[in-house]
């Protein structure tokens, strides 16, 4: 506490950054500049970052790729973030009121999502806010004329009028003559699959939603295109209507897999499978059965209340499962 | 920092029913006069509760950072002064006081209350009851599981809560009158000066570790080797720390800072002791058996808590360094509430005590403590 008077946002096991700029995109697409302290290990185009701030009071983690060239880093020493604005959301809708030079923090560079390094020509399919990789990749790549081995096509599917850093894609374009890309809806421009087909000795590099993701790999596997893949799976959906109904989803704790439904506490059900956990009091009281959850949505079941789905503290004899479940105990 | 909060203006009133209840409890077990209607009883205290968490944000992340900013200045500087004693006297005063309000606020407003959870929601991986070591001799865990788990689940049950003078006094007829009890005021001096070695030794005690019969029924979720190995190296730590590695840093003023941090240490155990007793053995606090409190519910869970506790009146430094248990009484029924809510919550707490015609156990320091006392002295004898 004493070196955050020195040292704001210090804390052990993360790095620092400093905010330098938040700016809209459009409507709800947001751009914020980083400036990550020195220690900061700079990423590979493509990765992803953790990044932390305080939301009244409480510390709240979202993963958001990097969407910007490691050569850009290096150049004006700061990392940009690009991210859709989720109302609903617990970090996002606050992301636009961080005033610049408010320190926050955000991990090492983390995933394998980068650019193979291949001969094949490159096709990547972006799909909403999946186009920060991509964007990521072509900065570094055209620094390193890795552009002109193969040639490089990008679909970029988004909702209409909601394409964003069009003129940044325009300005690659220009500059690198191998890349073309395409501005798609999905709606309107028909199928993902119908573009697909065009492009089987690619190599395929695709980032979406759940569902497009899906449909790409259903057509890789048709074509024997090889694939590389990021989908935003990080954020479960909970269906609150369903929550009476009895429904099974997938706990892992300690590297072991267990089957738990969403009608007993996981205290309850760690217990009858003979799982090793410490408890106490059975009623949220003692927080002896309290354990880190990696991931994943609980319910309390005294207020009916559902949790954050980052890493925080849950007390197993008030959680139920509502989505699958990593905790460590 | 005079922002006094007054808690009862009730308790003129009800002064003859204590009377009575306190007559009564000498004689036979203790029985409330009048039995609340439970659910209801349940239903307004969660609405205290949630009407307070929706408010507990920032406010209460900036209150606690404050308050560790304010223990780390007051323990280096309370460090640094001891040493200064060979050039005045009167710092190495300072430096001792300075010392034994950072261990306080330490142990109290920010030790107590961060490991019951109370700041868990923050997310903040250096002030959650799971990394929290407090500068006592106490083993985090170890207090964790009989102060967390026992205590605050099976309050005041005979039996089953071995806080309940400590298996040292006896402090009601629950217990059989033994003629050690005789000299127990005594016993009570002693537990208050060596209260941190009292605290750390209490788990071991009760598990038999050491002396004793062992008793087959405890079921142990931590063996009697590990409980042995995090006594003796949270403790050496604790010593090495306060009367070796410090005062050996000071070189020449070794003494000067050996004998304060003794001073410090025992300022501490006495303040700890005296708000602690005064939460929980004042005359009115009643004991439960075990065979009542089995399948209770939530509105008769609360009903005990609210039973087993008494609050203390004072200034807003006064709560503070207390670690807010001066509210004891909103603490037992709340304990993962950050603790600067109890004061208010108080209020509503005890607008819904006299709608029940539930006692609201408070007073001023001194009322509570002669009553303590009188406790201890009058269960001495049979």
């Amino acid at each position: 506490m004493l070196i955050q008077q020195f040292k704001p946002a210090w804390r052990d096991g993360y790095y620092r950054a400093q905010v330098e700029a938040v700016r809209n995109l459009s409507s709800d697409m947001l751009e914020v500049i980083l400036k990550p302290e020195k220690a900061w290990p700079s990423h590979i185009a493509g990765q992803h970052i953790a990044l932390t701030i305080e939301v009244n009071g409480r510390l709240t983690t979202r993963v958001f790729t990097v969407a910007c060239g490691a050569s850009f880093h290096r150049e004006t020493k700061n990392i940009r973030l690009i991210t859709k604005v989720n109302n609903e959301g617990a970090l996002t809708p606050y992301l636009s009121s961080v005033t610049p030079n408010t320190w926050v923090n955000i991990s090492a560079p983390k995933g394998n999502f980068t650019l193979p390094n291949t001969d094949k020509p490159v096709l990547m399919v972006a799909g909403g806010s999946g186009i920060t990789p991509f964007i990521a990749m072509l900065e570094d790549a055209n620094e390193n004329k890795l552009i002109h081995r193969a040639p490089v096509h990008l679909l970029y599917f988004a909702k209409p009028n909601e394409h964003v850093l069009q003129s940044e894609l325009l300005a690659l374009q220009k500059r690198a003559n191998n890349f073309t890309f395409a501005v798609l809806t999905r709606q309107k421009d028909g199928d993902v699959k119908d573009y697909l087909s065009h492009f089987a000795d690619a190599h395929w590099l695709v980032c979406g939603p759940k569902a497009m993701y899906e449909q790409v790999r259903e057509v890789a596997k048709l074509v024997r295109a090889t694939l590389d893949s990021e989908h935003f799976a990080a954020l479960p959906t909970v269906n609150i209507g369903s929550l009476s109904e009895k429904e099974t989803f997938s706990l892992m704790h300690n590297g072991q897999h267990l089957s738990v439904n969403n009608q007993k506490s996981l205290l309850s059900q760690l217990q009858e499978a003979k799982q090793p956990v410490t408890y106490g009091c059975g009623m949220g009281i003692c927080h002896q059965c309290q354990c880190v959850k990696k991931r994943g949505v609980v319910r309390d079941t005294r207020t009916g209340e559902l949790s954050d789905s980052a890493e925080q503290l849950i007390q197993l004899c008030v959680s139920q499962a509502v989505t699958d479940l990593e905790i460590q105990l | 920092m005079n922002t006094r909060v007054l808690i009862n203006t009730e308790e003129r009133q009800q002064a003859p029913s204590k009377t009575d209840a306190r007559l009564q409890q000498a004689t036979t077990p203790p029985q409330s006069v009048s039995k609340p209607d439970y659910d209801m009883l349940e239903t307004q205290l969660d609405a205290i509760k949630s009407e307070v968490k929706d408010k507990i944000g920032a406010e209460d992340a900036a209150y606690i950072r404050r308050i560790i900013l304010i223990q780390r200045i007051c323990e280096w500087s309370g460090r640094i002064l001891l040493m200064l004693g060979f050039l005045q006297p009167l710092l190495w005063v300072a430096g001792v006081l300075s010392l034994a309000a950072a261990k306080i606020l330490d142990n109290m407003e920010i030790g107590h209350n961060v490991m019951h959870g109370q700041y868990d929601w923050m997310n903040d991986s250096h002030i959650n009851s799971k990394r929290y070591e407090w500068d006592i001799a106490c083993d985090g865990a170890s207090w964790n599981r009989v102060h967390n788990y026992e205590h605050h689940t099976y309050t005041n049950i005979i039996g089953k809560d071995r806080d309940f003078g400590y298996g040292l006094l006896r402090l009601s007829n629950d217990f059989r009158w033994r003629v050690k009890n005789l000299w127990q005021f005594a016993t009570y001096i002693l537990l208050s000066v060596m209260f941190q070695w009292g605290v750390s030794y209490h788990e071991m005690a009760a598990e038999r570790v050491f002396f004793g019969k062992k008793k087959d029924s405890r079921k142990n979720q931590v063996t009697h080797s590990e409980l042995k190995k995090r006594f003796f190296s949270k403790g050496a730590r604790q010593l090495v720390k306060d009367y070796v590695l410090f005062p050996l840093l000071a070189g020449p003023l070794f003494l000067w800072v050996l004998s304060g941090n003794l001073i410090a240490n025992l300022l501490r155990n006495l303040w700890t002791s005296t708000i602690i007793f005064c939460g929980h053995f004042t005359g009115d606090v009643e004991t439960f058996k075990a065979e009542d409190c089995k399948n209770e519910t939530r509105g008769q869970w609360y009903y005990r808590q609210a039973l087993g506790s008494s609050n203390i009146k004072g200034g807003n430094l006064f709560h503070v360094l207390t670690g807010h248990l001066s509210f004891q009484v909103e603490h037992h029924l709340f304990p993962d509430i950050p603790a600067r809510r109890y004061r208010e919550m108080a209020p509503k707490v005890q607008a819904v005590f006299k709608q029940h015609g539930m006692h609201y156990n408070t007073g001023s320091f001194w009322k509570q403590y002669a009553s303590v006392l009188k406790r201890i002295v009058r269960y001495s004898f049979p």
